[in-house]
């Protein structure tokens, strides 16, 4: 059987080795992520049917948690894990294509380093250890926004280092203070002795924490570099900042509320910014012109639905909140790659120059659709099923106010498939612009290692909408990983 | 006087941080700021210190004429300070680099001039 | 305006902090009488009275670094690596930065003092990381010292310069050895940066089983890392 920690150590290993594999021949170096993601994903695909069953706690330097750093292969880590690999796959393929220019061997180095900080942070049950993580995670990806060296990606790299540097200021601080509190580290552990400390003392700790995270999760006050920062970044990392980067940040913050925190207090809170996150996210987007901009503020929408869901806190509400993670991880990263192609084949992020684009490059403008009409919910694909569940568990509270967020939801969404309808109809039904530039026959449509991949995200997506019980299957016991804090305790520190 | 006593590497160590936080927020030089985000990492970096600090207490170095183990600081947070240190240095310097890279492109380090993206 | 605003966010949060640490205070000193209640879990005070019998290390905070919390530290050396690719990913694409003025060579005696000094340091940068488990300091803390003889360097022998290359692959090449370290660990007994090597006697140089193998190892990566930053920062690649 696999030892969960080689989701960690592999990725990590062969990251070190692309720069030494760069200095002797470049050329190879660009397989690599995709290789290790292959291993990740296949390994994950080995894990899940054995965590389900029990989740298995894994411990370093052979001693018993929790004096050592352990990590906590559960249901919800093994399968956020297997949700990483599939993305950073599919991926890191268009980007054997997709990044050309620049000093590719340290790009794929920093993007296996990215996925590898993922994957950390979903299974590691060490508060200290998930700090770690988490900077593997944001460093990387500050470095990433600003791959290019241009004016846009340079200005939001520093918005986001200054915003990012802040954030896990204020997660040391947290930490610092349940260090003091506890004298341990260990989640399960500081959760079992969560009861022993007065609410007031715990109140600053568990904020700091929680708005550390939030700042990488993007909630609503703390998200004014996401728009930057996933518009100016290759479109390859656009795809895999909305698609993983924001749901680990999620992740964490979930789990600090749920796992350690005990979320009932605070979950109406929780509840009116992620309503406030979505309608501020749907409204921005809805007036933007440049089309990387749109699907950044879109993201903004998506993460307040799923802040909107977990603030339910009730299984089906966290059921569909995780829901949500996939089918926003499938849909965002299909629409940034697919509309990387047609920005590169335009020069322009414009969306009235991507006007026709559906005759020039059929294919990326039909999977653009799918993931288009996915996010905002249509039947046939996974958006659907996954946003019917929320509004079900909304609607499962049978209180007026819940109700009147459902609602407020309902309208965000109808917001989300007016934008969305707007360019859809441009790319298939306008004409092209007077300006746009001829292309020549043989550069139309984007190349096959970009295909590949996107027709892939959108398969998938046509495939769980058609058959969500394959995935609904693992939800359930994924939601109560993370809401069921008893057995979590159980688990790692035994009885 | 005790209070003084029990509290000041606390007050110490927030101060620090609360200026940090002051240069961060209010100086639009993007070096000041980065220097700002090292005071804010300084101060965090006392505070984890600090809560492992026993009074008297020793570095927890055993040596061969055998110290007592009862009077030694908590290794923890010294543990987790160096990590913490080395993270700082990191974003720190990714920081200086991004603030050279902004110079040329711009020619100025002032956050006001530098907005072609909104805010 | 923006000052008034900072002021009153950090006003809210100074009071916030006064009032989180209020009261029987946190840390270890406040929770003293506590230590010796066995029943609350407590990390420091466990690894202050078994490290030395479980890792064989002297210095509690490095076989709390290299075994206990060994995950972070690998994740802590990929933080830093990760920085340094990003930072000659963010220099890669910059203009030339030797625009016309060469900078002035140092004076003999300089030079010449640099060059004296330079093994020095990094012998004495060599001498902490190796006895890391042993005393104050270990590989982080040599590999800084032995970056410093970089520094030096770089402002005292223009014209002399480390091959950046081999700075390269001895960073990467330890890094790796680090993860092959921990995969040892998983394959002898089955749990990822075992101390799988013997542990020797206490106080002597080679005790302490992995240790001070992984402490050299960080030691060389450090110093190339951050000697590689500075020459990065510095401009003198190109």
């Amino acid at each position: 059987m696999v030892n969960p920690i080689l989701l960690i150590a592999v990725p990590l290993g062969l990251g070190f080795i692309i720069p030494l594999l760069g200095l002797i021949w470049e050329k190879p170096t660009r397989y690599v992520p995709a290789a290790a993601m292959v291993f990740n994903l296949a390994a994950s695909l080995l894990l899940l049917p054995k965590v389900l069953q029990r989740p298995w706690v894994v411990e370093t330097a052979g001693l018993p948690p929790p004096f050592s750093i352990h990590l906590v292969a559960g249901p919800l880590g093994v399968g956020l894990s297997l949700l990483i690999a599939l993305v950073g796959l599919l991926v890191a393929i268009y980007a054997i294509g997709y990044v050309r220019e620049g000093p590719v061997a340290k790009y794929h180095s920093l993007y296996l380093f990215l996925l590898t900080g993922a994957t950390g942070m979903v299974l590691t049950a060490d508060l200290f250890n998930l700090f770690v993580f988490f900077e593997i995670l944001c460093i990387s990806s500050y470095a990433l926004v600003a791959y290019h060296g241009d004016r846009a990606g340079t200005e939001s790299s520093a918005k986001y280092l200054i915003q990012g540097a802040i954030g896990s200021s204020l997660v040391l601080i947290g930490i610092g203070f349940v260090y003091g509190l506890f004298g341990t580290l260990s989640m399960a552990d500081i959760a079992r002795n969560i009861d022993s400390v007065s609410p007031m003392k715990l109140f600053l700790p568990m904020a700091f924490l929680i708005t550390g995270f939030g700042v990488e999760a993007a909630v609503l006050p703390l998200n004014a570099w996401l728009p930057d920062a996933h518009s100016s970044a290759p479109s390859s990392i656009s795809a895999i900042l909305s698609g993983i980067a924001i749901k680990a940040g999620l992740y964490a913050v979930a789990r600090v509320l749920f796992t350690i925190y005990g979320a009932d207090t605070i979950a109406l809170l929780v509840l009116v910014i992620g309503i406030l996150t979505l309608l501020v996210g749907e409204m921005s987007a809805f007036s933007q012109n440049n089309i990387k901009r749109l699907l950044a503020y879109s993201s903004i929408g998506q993460i307040g639905l799923i802040v909107f869901a977990l603030g339910l806190a009730s299984a089906l509400g966290v059921q569909g909140a995780l829901f949500l993670v996939v089918s926003h991880a499938l849909a965002k990263s299909l629409l940034f790659l697919s509309v990387g192609y047609m920005i590169y084949r335009t020069g322009s992020m414009e969306i009235s120059s991507l006007y026709g684009m559906g005759r020039r490059m059929p294919v990326s403008a039909l999977c653009f659709t799918i993931g288009a009409f996915s996010l905002v919910g249509l039947p046939p694909f996974i958006g659907f099923p996954a946003k019917f569940t929320v509004i079900m568990a909304a609607l499962e509270r049978a209180d007026p106010l819940f109700t009147a967020l459902v609602g407020v939801v309902l309208v965000g969404t109808v917001v989300e498939g007016a934008y969305f309808f707007r360019i859809v109809q441009g790319l298939h039904f306008r004409p092209p612009p007077e300006s746009a530039t001829p292309a020549r026959a043989d550069q139309e449509e984007a190349p096959v290692s970009a295909l590949v991949p996107i027709c892939l995200l959108a398969a998938l997506i046509v495939a769980v909408g058609v058959y969500p019980s394959v995935l609904t299957h693992y939800l359930g016991p994924a939601a109560r990983d993370l809401l069921d804090k008893a057995a979590y305790i159980h688990h790692v520190l035994g009885p | 006087m005790s209070f003084l006593a029990d509290y000041v590497h606390y007050i110490g160590c927030f101060a620090l941080v609360l200026i940090g936080l002051y240069i961060v927020l209010v100086k639009t030089n993007l070096v000041k700021v980065i220097i700002g985000i090292n005071l804010i990492d300084t101060g965090v970096n006392l505070f984890l210190v600090s809560v492992g600090y026993i009074r008297m207490g020793t570095a927890p170095i055993f040596s061969e004429d055998g110290a007592a183990g009862k009077q030694m600081v908590d290794p923890v947070p010294q543990a987790l300070v160096l990590t913490a240190i080395v993270i700082g240095v990191s974003v720190v310097a990714l920081g200086l680099s991004v603030a050279i890279r902004l110079y040329e492109h711009y020619g100025t380090l002032d956050l006001r001039k530098i907005r072609e993206l909104k805010w | 305006m923006r000052k008034a605003l900072s002021l009153v966010v950090l006003l809210v949060l100074a009071l916030g902090l006064a009032s989180a640490l209020r009261g029987p205070s946190i840390g270890a000193e406040a929770n003293r009488g506590e230590l010796l209640d066995d029943q609350k879990v407590n990390f420091g005070r466990r690894y202050n009275s078994r490290a030395v019998e479980e890792t064989g290390a002297s210095n509690v905070v490095a076989s709390v670094l290299v075994t206990y919390r060994g995950l972070d530290t690998l994740g802590e050396v990929t933080v830093l690596f990760v920085a340094a690719l990003g930072l000659a990913v963010l220099l890669h694409t910059g203009r030339d930065r030797k625009s016309g003025k060469e900078a002035e060579a140092p004076s003999l005696i300089v030079f010449t003092g640099c060059r004296f000094v330079f093994p020095l340091i990094l012998l004495f940068g060599a001498y902490i990381f190796v006895h890391g488990h042993l005393t104050p300091g270990g590989g982080f803390q040599g590999g800084a010292v032995v970056a410093s003889g970089f520094l030096l360097i770089y402002l005292g022998c223009r014209g002399r310069q480390p091959d950046r290359q081999r700075l390269n692959a001895v960073e990467s090449l330890s890094g790796v050895a680090f993860v092959v370290i921990g995969l040892i660990g998983l394959a002898v007994g089955g749990s990822f940066l075992l101390n799988f090597l013997p542990k020797g006697s206490p106080y002597a140089l080679l005790s302490a089983g992995i240790i001070p193998v992984v402490y050299v190892f960080i030691g060389f990566k450090v110093g190339c890392e951050l000697g590689g930053i500075v020459a990065d920062l510095s401009g003198a690649r190109r």
